[in-house]
């Protein structure tokens, strides 16, 4: 069995060896395997990145798109002046700007303080981290009841807003806020927790040693040699938390009087209620370019600290 | 006197700094694990606590009457979130299947093949990390209208199948995969394919089952792109389904909270089991695992 197995690979193998040279076939070979991933990179991602620009240069038809007409930049233009984007883009900022950091120094806490061998440690770290396993409709849900009339945030804090948080639009926000920390502080905890935990521990020896209290070792070992670590949680959560969707869908529908309402969700009713596409794609390129930036200048950052 | 004297050690013991430094960190960690626990528990509070109880308003920690009949009904009576976890669990695992495959054969090719091009190509599949999926919606939607996918397992399986986070990951490990291994294969005419399904494959079992797990939990938990491809509810997906029990069952609560603990627990089932793979797999991504 196993010699007719080599003699007919033999006899391809000669056959394909005729046909080609060596680095043809490596060529082949090597387009071979990368095909199935690179088909599906460009029809679903290179091919709508194209096509989302040429939409955003027009007003689309959405059931007869041969009949949509040339605005040149008209989009991006009405995008400036439309008082929703600027809402909603400040909105995502405000947003991003109290839950990066919230999600910073909680999950921080959480790694330093789990580094000391704590009795039920595991359990500790089962609950922290658990929430991050659960679909955003979960959270939304749930959070929307503990702050609504008899939920656990309306019964113990009822006395800092009139009604319930979710109907005031200062408290929306960052209720919405408190609901994301509590779903995306585990998963950057643990990436904390084994940043911390690749610290030499004979580093924090010798500085006791050297009579240093912990708030030095914090500033002078912990933080430098975590320091990798932190700036990833930082872009990683920023970028993240700056396309938020779900949470202010499924618990304030964007109000009360928009207070809540983000960039994703303005493309989201753009596209899929009022089916202006063609506007639409012009906020999704924008937000795009924003997000670029965001990186772009992440990256410098990082790539000069690390100089 | 001895009395005395172990009273006295343990006010000793209660003044030193590093058990009041214990004391306060045990504080912390339990008060911060009993918060992110209040979730849960009015989770499975509300689910078992009759409507006439819930319907007089008012609040407690511990229902005065327990039932389980909402559980009941959607365990039993109407089985509707086992069609929409067959959904899920369907799209997610063809997804994981084919995001694995796809990743480690382009990785396969660009590390352990020698062709021209392939520096660039992999330098534009990272350049991918910076465009975050949400933007491209619109052009997406159009393009699965036109292929005539809408309302299809492969309208959600198809649009982020080739991510850059796998090849990423999984370059990272081929290469550093001793090429002697690799070598000797050759000499005995192995081919490629068989290079790869017989020796990186199976060396490369951990970071694939860490990228799996990931892959898998991510896809299972998509909200957005679901929520604008179904509009079946027959093909809906977990995310989605609590949605809409939710939108018809706004007054009863009980009945909202048992379809979130339904959706919830297979993920927690995975994660019970897997927990240091999912934790390490996180950590993998963020490069300090």
């Amino acid at each position: 069995m196993s010699s007719v197995e080599a003699t007919t690979d033999t006899r391809t193998v000669s056959r394909w060896e005729q046909l080609f040279d060596r680095s043809t076939r490596e060529l082949l070979v090597g387009l071979l395997f990368a095909a199935p991933y690179l088909a599906l990179f460009t029809v679903f991602l290179l091919y709508p990145l194209l096509k989302g620009l040429y939409m955003s240069l027009h007003e689309w038809n959405f059931l007869e798109p041969s009949k949509s007409t040339y605005v040149g930049l008209e989009n991006y233009a009405r995008l400036l002046e439309d008082p929703a984007f600027w809402n909603a883009l400040w909105n995502t900022l405000e947003f991003v700007g109290m839950t990066v950091p919230l999600i910073v120094g909680i999950s921080l806490v959480l790694a330093l303080g789990l580094n000391k061998e704590l009795k039920g440690s595991r359990v500790l770290q089962f609950i922290y981290f658990s929430p991050y396993v659960l679909t955003v409709s979960v959270v939304g849900i749930i959070w929307a009841q503990m702050f609504a009339q008899g939920g656990v945030g309306t019964q113990y804090l009822g006395w800092l807003f009139e009604g319930t948080p979710l109907n005031s639009k200062f408290w929306a926000m960052p209720a919405i806020v408190v609901t994301t920390v509590w779903w995306q502080a585990g998963f950057y905890f643990a990436v904390l927790l084994a940043a911390r935990q690749n610290v030499p521990e004979r580093l924090y020896e010798a500085a006791r040693l050297d009579g240093a209290g912990p708030w030095r070792m914090f500033r002078d070992i912990t933080l430098p040699h975590m320091k990798n670590a932190l700036l990833f949680v930082v872009i990683a959560s920023s970028i993240f938390q700056f396309q938020v969707f779900g949470q202010p869908y499924l618990m304030t529908k964007g109000g009360p009087v928009g207070s809540t309402e983000t960039l994703v969700y303005y493309l989201y009713e753009l596209g899929f209620q009022t089916r202006e596409l063609g506007f639409g794609a012009a906020v999704g390129y924008t937000l795009l370019v924003i997000l670029v930036g965001v990186s772009a200048l992440n990256y410098v950052l990082v790539g000069t600290n690390d100089e | 006197m001895s009395n005395a004297d172990t009273t006295q050690s343990l006010t000793d013991r209660l003044t030193d700094r590093d058990t009041q430094y214990r004391i306060a960190l045990y504080a912390v960690m339990y008060g911060l694990a009993v918060v992110f626990f209040i979730p849960y528990w009015r989770m499975f509070q509300l689910s078992v606590t009759p409507m006439s109880v819930l319907s007089q308003g008012g609040f407690n920690w511990i229902p005065p009457e327990l039932t389980f009949a909402v559980w009941q009904r959607y365990l039993v009576e109407e089985p509707i979130i086992y069609q929409w976890a067959f959904n899920t669990l369907t799209i997610a695992s063809i997804t994981t299947f084919l995001v694995l495959l796809v990743d480690s054969m382009i990785a396969f090719s660009i590390t352990r093949l020698d062709w021209p091009g392939q520096g660039a190509i992999l330098a534009v599949i990272m350049a991918s990390f910076m465009i975050p999926g949400y933007v491209n919606i619109i052009p997406l939607y159009t393009l699965i209208n036109d292929l005539g996918l809408m309302n299809s397992y492969w309208a959600i399986i198809l649009p982020f199948a080739a991510g850059p986070l796998g090849v990423f990951l999984l370059v990272q490990f081929f290469r550093d995969i001793p090429e002697e291994l690799e070598e000797a294969a050759r000499l005995d005419g192995f081919s490629s394919l068989r290079i790869y399904a017989r020796i990186i494959l199976p060396l490369s079992t951990p970071i694939l089952t860490a990228l799996g797990l990931f892959v898998f939990i991510w896809s299972w938990n998509q909200f957005l792109w679901p929520l604008i491809v179904l509009n079946d509810d027959a093909l809906y997906t977990l995310p989605i389904g609590v949605v809409t029990l939710r939108d018809v069952n706004a007054l009863a609560p009980n009945v909202i909270m048992t379809s979130l603990a339904l959706a919830s627990l297979p993920l927690f089932i995975v994660f019970l089991l897997f927990q240091d793979k999912l934790i390490s797999s996180v950590q993998m991504q963020a490069g300090t695992g």
